[in-house]
């Protein structure tokens, strides 16, 4: 149906949820704050947590997690890590450093009946969790059922065309400049560097 | 819009003349009101006309039924949020209109657009100028002379009853069929540049591709050859889209003389725009200030005006100039093309804040002068930015053009003074 239409095409937005991190950018910038997210924090497991059998993520179990870590200080290959953790911790009695979290996505929803197609959020987006679909014919009786909630945003994904390649005239994406050595400069890392 | 509206005044006065009479207006005057249209209707445009049998005494434009309060809107939008409503008040000339907002803030920050985007912007405005003038081209002059002599031939049978009647009704079906053919020659044109437009930007009307800085994204590989394409089809389709303002006997006689509007008129109501250049008002930003990259455009840049002033000159004003921005579009792809790589945009800050200051940025829309005054207090929303709309002009101007006219010269006259209804209410 889509298929005569330009990959620009602003027909739907999909969202690529592995690629989000809740940084709130788009619904901050959308100019009719269209888009609903919400989210809660969760303690990132360290990684003698990722390798126990039971990998849970409460808080609780976390500290007897680097307690256990302590008592097997020394052991492997983690041994320098969580001797790290034990000098920072000393007056601790958990003996390990900040706790840190992560952001769990809980919905994310766009309301295309308010939204007015200006790609904002795709653009300010810095993790590439947005994209544009040609996709149109998604009308609907009731006005409410326009709020495309997650699972719905994610199945516009696998109408996402490739983006066009670029006029001659344009300069290298920033990516390939990157990725190259630096003209002049051999070494084949020498350009890494320059990532910003 | 307005030739329902038409139809609906022309009902109401034919019930009134062929009444009574003397128990339906007392004084001999009869107010009607003509709109504001239907809610599904693009834009609404109300005039309180005052009638003396089907002629206009006076006439009286209601505006403000598409006012959404844009310019309050801006203060609490930053730049870029700002050109997704800029390129909706006129939603035939979203890029022209997006442009007055860049221009004005890269000119108070003092960005310099690198070559690239200067002339890849004009050559988007040229085909966006193509685009909305067509939207004029396609749709009143063929509306104008497929219902030229309806309502001639009902008073002929009327009066008469004599055995023209066929013969009418056969050169009525011919005049609709070559009416109706340049119409859709018009909108096939159109398709055309939209499909054009909407590869680059993405969006067929609001095109959101104007960034302070230049624009938002790189142009698509082959893109360019496409535009000479598609210019070189819509110029050769000219003469079939200008068939009815060039040839048609029934157009040409129903808006030639009528709606003359003359250069003081032009002056003292602010019209600008090809309506303007149509009463020898030999005036074009484009040319008078360059802005862009008109200035090295001299060559293709031909200022087309006329000197009559009426309905008739407007439209071959606006026919001309499409043949002139196809032109400018041609030059600009051909520029782009032989220009060494670099960029299309400056390197702006992420968050970008226009220092103190103010700055009027004004621009030769389809419709005519596009400006926008910015005052900015080093802030990332703008302080006040007040747009100065053609359509408004335009528009206020009908109180002047409309009385001495019938009610059926109402649709000529409205149509030739170029004006969209969110342009001018905002």
């Amino acid at each position: 149906m889509t298929a005569d239409l330009p990959a620009r095409s602003r027909g739907v937005i999909g969202l690529l949820e592995e690629n989000c991190t809740v940084c709130m950018l788009c619904a901050r910038e959308c100019p009719d704050w269209c888009i609903y997210i919400d989210s809660h924090k969760e303690p990132v497991p360290s990684a003698e947590e990722a390798s126990a059998p039971e990998g849970s993520v409460h808080g609780a179990s976390v500290q007897g997690a680097g307690i256990q870590g302590a008592g097997v200080q020394g052991a492997g290959v983690q041994g320098a890590g969580v001797q790290g953790a034990g000098v920072q911790g000393a007056g601790a009695p958990a003996g390990r450093g900040r706790q840190r979290v992560r952001n769990v996505l809980d919905r994310f929803a766009i309301d295309f009946s308010l939204c007015m197609y200006c790609g904002i959020c795709i653009e300010v987006c810095p993790y590439d969790a947005l994209f544009w679909s040609p996709e149109f014919s998604y009308a609907e009786p009731d006005l409410r059922d326009l709020t495309h909630e997650r699972g719905r945003l994610r199945d516009w994904m696998q109408t996402v065309p490739p983006p066009p390649a670029h006029d001659p005239g344009a300069p290298a994406p920033k990516e390939r400049l990157a990725a190259q050595p630096a003209d002049g400069a051999p070494g084949p890392g020498a350009g890494r560097g320059t990532l910003a | 819009m307005e030739r329902m509206a038409q139809r609906q005044a022309e009902a109401v006065t034919s019930s009134w003349a062929a009444g009574p009479g003397a128990s339906d207006s007392a004084g001999g005057d009869l107010l009607i009101n003509l709109g504001a249209g239907h809610p599904s209707g693009h834009g609404m445009l109300r005039l309180r006309l005052t009638l003396e049998g089907d002629r206009i005494v006076t006439a009286d434009p209601v505006i403000g039924y598409v006012h959404r309060g844009a310019e309050k809107l801006f203060e609490a939008r930053d730049y870029r949020q700002i050109i997704v409503l800029a390129n909706r008040h006129d939603w035939l000339g979203a890029f022209a209109s997006e442009l007055g907002v860049v221009l004005a803030a890269e000119r108070l920050a003092g960005i310099e657009v690198p070559p690239r985007g200067v002339w890849a912007r004009t050559l988007l405005a040229e085909l966006n100028r193509v685009l909305s003038h067509l939207a004029f081209l396609g749709s009143y002059p063929p509306e104008v002379a497929a219902g030229a002599e309806s309502d001639e031939v009902g008073a002929a049978a009327g009066a008469g009853g004599t055995a023209a009647g066929p013969d009418e009704a056969v050169r009525s079906a011919e005049a609709e069929a070559e009416a109706a053919a340049a119409g859709a020659a018009a909108a096939r044109a159109r398709e055309l540049l939209q499909s054009i437009m909407e590869e680059v930007s993405g969006g067929r009307m609001h095109y959101m591709f104007n960034r302070v800085g230049g624009l938002k994204e790189e142009l698509p590989a082959g893109w360019l050859g496409r535009v000479g394409a598609a210019a070189a089809e819509v110029r050769a389709d000219l003469p079939r889209i200008g068939a009815i303002v060039r040839g048609s006997e029934r157009f040409r006689g129903r808006t030639r003389g009528v709606g003359v509007l003359t250069s003081e008129q032009v002056g003292q109501y602010g019209v600008s725009g090809p309506a303007a250049r149509a009463s020898g008002v030999d005036f074009d930003l484009r040319r008078d200030e360059p802005y862009l990259a008109y200035g090295e455009l001299a060559g293709p840049l031909r200022v087309v005006t006329r000197s009559e002033g009426d309905c008739l000159a407007r439209f071959e004003c606006l026919l001309d100039q499409v043949a002139v921005s196809l032109d400018l579009a041609d030059a600009c792809a051909s520029r782009l093309a032989s220009l060494p790589p670099g960029p299309l945009s400056a390197r702006i800050p992420k968050v970008l804040k226009i220092p103190e200051g103010h700055t009027y940025a004004w621009t030769e829309g389809p419709l005519g002068l596009s400006g926008y005054y910015l005052v900015s207090r080093g802030g990332k929303t703008p302080w006040r930015l007040k747009v100065r709309s053609a359509s408004f002009s335009n528009v206020q101007v009908l109180g002047e053009l409309l009385p001495g006219h019938r009610v059926a010269d109402l649709s000529p006259v409205l149509g030739s003074m170029f004006f969209v209804v969110g342009d001018m209410d905002r």
